[in-house]
């Protein structure tokens, strides 16, 4: 083996270290759920119902049972009654009890109806085809915003009108505001449902020992510590009797963060059959009965001076919650969210909002990468830009006009976020000048002459990223304390091994996290390992991995334990080296007087001192040389600003997207390789939502969009390279002044493409309402045609 | 109802397999399955998401769409028999290790396998066509970006150990 010792030093944070995790998963040799396998290991599938909203009247699985290689058929009246149990509280959310199976009834089309176990999952999907289920078809409510069908069945009796969550909040004097200005501009925006659609679709395997009563799972998850916890109170398990592993991820963007129907499902399958139970989800069932994001419509009015000063905003929401308002707060990620971050990077403080939740026979909601703020980011930017068409105003001057200023931060929005430090303006600009604004729009003059449409969109965004306790309460979720740890651990050879609860699904984490301790320890990069989801081992990360939280949270945790082990070492080799502890540092794994470097002993000759050498106890009573530490800073949120140009073809509504721009702010960068991986990758979806992807479903409820070749994902011929540059306004309240940034290109990117297109279009008098901006949207948006 | 079985023999990494397998069952699930080379991966098994992808006769296919019982007589190569077995990476893997072409990973091997096939065809190939050829393969992580720049890179790397 290679001595790499000296190749990476401290100071890791801030270097574009290459990832960790990279060589394995380049070779095959990684290992997703799909990839494990258990001895005497059966396969489950499921029985899923064809209609959206119908009464279930007999499942009669007895040819299935048949089946030479059939293990059981689980239907609901053979689980306890238990529903997919809840952790935190909304004040005012209705939460509908989803069922783990359906029992009398099902809500939305490939809901699960049971649970079939087979030898192998051949035989489990021939079996499926002998199961009969006898429905009677109920009226289904597809849309949130039209009458309701005729006969209409609430879907949950309790809640005639289907709406679960409405509210209404007044910041300020927006009344006086609207009163007072000069005009009001109105729009309509429709956010279609988008799906994240992970290339690794779900999955789990559960195996339940049932001498010793115990359930080890192994999950593509982001949250493993949420699971067990959930899995505990379903299966009435104590949580200790509950293990949760996590393979590798192949990627998961939010819709991995709920506790699925499936996972509880073949928990109880292993259970009942004390055999271990593998569930691999199909792309057909990812795409209808995962769930879904990002639906709902925002109505907005925005109230200006004639001098373009924006005086008020008032937004009514109404978000397509699906049919459950699901096992977390998940009905309210989209308007709820979209709702908080609706003022953006502006001075509106005159705001007000009116949001619903609403049930509909569709897959329920779960976050997806830029929550609601996609939508509300969406809506906004498109109506500035038609301010600014209807005032003449240039759309980059409208917005530097109406931007908080940095000097003016920390401040508090109207919805109560607390916008620590940033660079709206900066970035917006830098963004501009890096588009070439001004040639541009002389290029665009050109171009329209000759008949050819460009337009360019900017869209400046705030991401509130960290999340800890403060951050949850300012958005309203009070039930959902940080609680994200780290344990940093030395072993007797100068080794570090990172315990860190905040999960990787791709992002680098193992790289994140030991550029962390590395950096925080004064060891080299190299000497540390990270130690994901084991829940039988990892510190608590409840909430897992999800709201560009982890570097934050969990990286600031890594940081606080790493340092609080550094004073340990140093404590020791004071008493080693009989010098005052305080005048040691560590630097290249080396602990060393100040000044004096003469004096010095290797982090190696520490380490075993403090396990083998009795007489360092006196500095530290405790040989372990084991840190564990919470890091639950104050809200934060990066910001930045994604500009796109796009040719559009007005013959055949093709949209080109020529260039992306992201310039971002995320504090204190750990890795900007990975930063900048980040925000292409978002801006990659953000680009599929804005031009390509939309889960469709008919008037029955029946979902429309069931492969891949219906739900359509960017390829490398639609998305562009990514211009990228960073400014950096490290946060003043987390460690090192780190701030989360992972969503940034999916909450910026598709209203910069929207508005690029808009821009383009503006010849035709086109207005966007909707995305995606498929062709065939496009021809509709720009008849009839200019003279 | 005994199930259709089909004998088949196949190269597979250059290492002769012969087995007795179902007639339905598809060459991933052969792969993965029966011979446990578990880096083929599975993301649409309909053919568009290019996980799955292997090399037949050279040539890349998706192995979710074919049958093991079809492969009589093939030269299959997967992921695994493009690695290095000493842990050390070829020069695509190298390529899209230092560009960070990978994030998840999930989709990454079907990305190998198709560039391996294209620089095969075209060594020096431009961005254009990299895109093209890269167009069956989906990667929702990484925008592309970084899978287009290490094929560039080694197309530059090959064209100059080609002039010097």
């Amino acid at each position: 083996m290679r001595d790499t010792h000296e190749r990476v030093s401290e100071g890791a944070i801030g270097k574009p270290l290459l990832r960790s995790e990279d060589a394995r998963l380049l070779t095959g040799r990684g290992c997703f759920i799909a990839d494990l396998r258990l001895p005497r290991m059966a396969h489950a599938v499921f029985v899923r119902s064809p209609h959206a909203h119908a009464r279930v009247r007999s499942i009669d699985a007895a040819r299935a049972a048949v089946l030479p290689g059939v293990l059981a058929v689980i239907t609901a009246a053979d689980l306890p009654e238990v529903g997919l149990a809840h952790i935190n509280e909304v004040p005012g959310l209705v939460k509908t009890p989803q069922p783990v199976l359906a029992g009398d009834r099902v809500r939305y089309a490939g809901q699960a109806v049971a649970i079939l176990v087979a030898e192998d999952r051949y035989i489990g999907e021939d079996a499926l085809e002998l199961i009969d289920v006898d429905y009677e078809e109920l009226p289904v409510v597809v849309s949130v915003d039209a009458a309701k069908p005729e006969g209409h069945v609430p879907l949950l009796p309790e809640v005639p009108d289907d709406v679960v969550y409405r509210d209404h909040r007044v910041f300020g004097d927006p009344a006086g505001a609207f009163e007072s200005a000069a005009r009001v501009f109105t729009s309509t925006y429709r956010a279609s449902r988008f799906v994240a659609a992970p290339l690794e679709n779900r999955g789990c395997i559960a195996s339940f020992e049932p001498a010793s009563r115990t359930l080890s799972f192994w999950s593509s998850t982001q949250a493993p510590h949420l699971l067990r916890r959930r899995l505990a109170l379903c299966t009435g398990l104590p949580e200790h009797h509950v293990r949760v592993m996590m393979p590798d991820v192949g990627g998961g963007f939010g819709q991995k963060i709920p506790v699925s129907p499936e996972e509880v499902a073949v928990a109880f399958a292993s259970a009942h059959l004390g055999l271990p139970v593998k569930w691999i989800e199909d792309r057909r069932e990812n795409l209808m009965a995962a769930p879904h994001a990002k639906e709902q419509i925002i109505h907005l009015e925005l109230a200006v001076d004639d001098d373009g000063t924006f005086r008020g905003l008032r937004a009514r929401i109404l978000g397509d919650t699906g049919a459950y308002s699901y096992n977390s707060a998940s009905a309210l990620i989209e308007p709820f969210m979209a709702a908080k971050l609706l003022p953006g990077v502006y001075r509106l403080d005159d705001y007000e909002y009116e949001v619903q939740a609403v049930l509909s026979n569709k897959s329920p909601t779960a976050p997806y990468r830029g929550v609601g703020w996609t939508a509300a980011q969406v809506a906004r930017e498109l109506l500035i830009d038609e301010v600014a068409r209807g005032l003449g105003a240039d759309a980059v001057e409208l917005r530097l006009q109406n931007m908080i200023r940095s000097e003016e931060l920390p401040r508090t929005s109207a919805p109560g976020l607390l916008y620590d430090s940033g660079s709206y303006q900066e970035s917006l600009r830098l963004a501009a000048q890096m588009a070439g604004y001004e040639e541009f729009r002389a290029e665009q003059e050109r171009a329209r002459a000759e008949g050819r449409y460009l337009g360019i969109g900017f869209s400046p965004y705030v991401e509130p990223a960290g999340w800890g306790t403060q951050g949850m309460n300012q958005i309203g979720l009070h039930s959902f304390p940080s609680n994200d740890s780290a344990r940093v651990s030395m072993d007797a050879s100068g080794k570090v091994t990172v315990f860190v609860g905040t999960v990787a699904l791709g992002q680098g984490h193992d790289t994140v996290m030991a550029q962390i301790a590395a950096d925080a320890l004064g060891v080299p990069f190299e000497d540390v390992t990270v130690v994901f989801a084991d829940t039988s081992s990892v510190p608590i990360s409840l909430a897992g991995t999800r709201a560009s939280r982890s570097t934050v949270v969990g990286g600031g945790a890594v940081g606080l334990a790493a340092e609080d082990l550094r004073g340990k070492l140093l404590r020791i080799a004071g008493l080693m080296l009989e010098v005052d502890h305080q005048g040691l540092e560590i630097a290249g794994g080396r602990v060393r007087a100040r000044g004096a470097v003469s004096i010095s002993l290797s982090v190696r000759e520490v380490a075993e001192a403090a396990f083998f050498n009795t007489s360092t106890r006196e500095a530290e009573p405790e040989p372990n040389l084991t840190c564990t530490r919470l890091h639950d800073p104050d809200a934060t949120c990066s910001n930045g600003c994604i500009a796109a140009i796009v040719e559009v073809d007005a013959e055949t509504g093709a949209v080109k997207v020529r260039r992306l721009i992201g310039v971002e702010d995320c504090g204190t960068i750990i890795n900007p390789m990975l930063v900048e991986g980040q925000l292409i990758g978002g801006l990659a979806q953000g680009l599929g939502g804005a031009l390509l992807e939309r889960v469709a479903y008919d008037e029955h409820g029946q979902i429309m969009t069931t492969t891949l070749m219906e739900y359509l994902l960017p390829t490398a011929t639609e998305m562009p390279n990514v211009e990228i540059q960073h400014l950096s306004s490290p946060s003043p309240n987390t460690w090192r002044g780190i701030k989360g940034m992972a969503e940034s290109g999916m909450v910026g990117g598709p209203a910069a493409i929207a508005s690029a297109v808009a821009d383009a279009l503006a010849p035709f008098g086109a207005r966007v309402g909707s995305l995606p901006l498929s062709a065939e949207a496009v021809v509709h948006m720009i008849a009839p045609r200019p003279s | 109802m005994s199930e259709p079985q089909v004998t088949v023999r196949m190269s597979v990494n250059g290492r002769a397999v012969t087995r007795t397998v179902p007639a339905r069952l598809t060459l991933a699930d052969f792969i993965r399955e029966e011979l446990e080379l578990t880096g083929t991966h599975l993301g649409c098994e309909h053919g568009v998401c290019g996980a799955c992808t292997v090399l037949v006769d050279g040539r890349s296919m998706r192995s979710c769409i074919l049958y093991a019982g079809q492969m009589e007589g093939a030269e299959i190569t997967t992921i695994e028999g493009l690695s290095p077995s000493d842990g050390s990476l070829s020069p695509i893997q190298q390529a899209l290790h230092e560009l960070h072409g990978l994030q998840c990973g999930f989709c990454t091997p079907g990305f190998v396998v198709t560039v391996h096939e294209l620089l095969g065809d075209s060594p020096n190939p431009t961005e254009a066509e990299v895109r093209e050829a890269l167009s069956g393969n989906i990667c929702r992580c990484t925008g592309y970006q970084g899978i287009v720049a290490a094929v560039l890179k080694v197309g530059r790397g090959a064209c100059q150990a080609t002039e010097s």
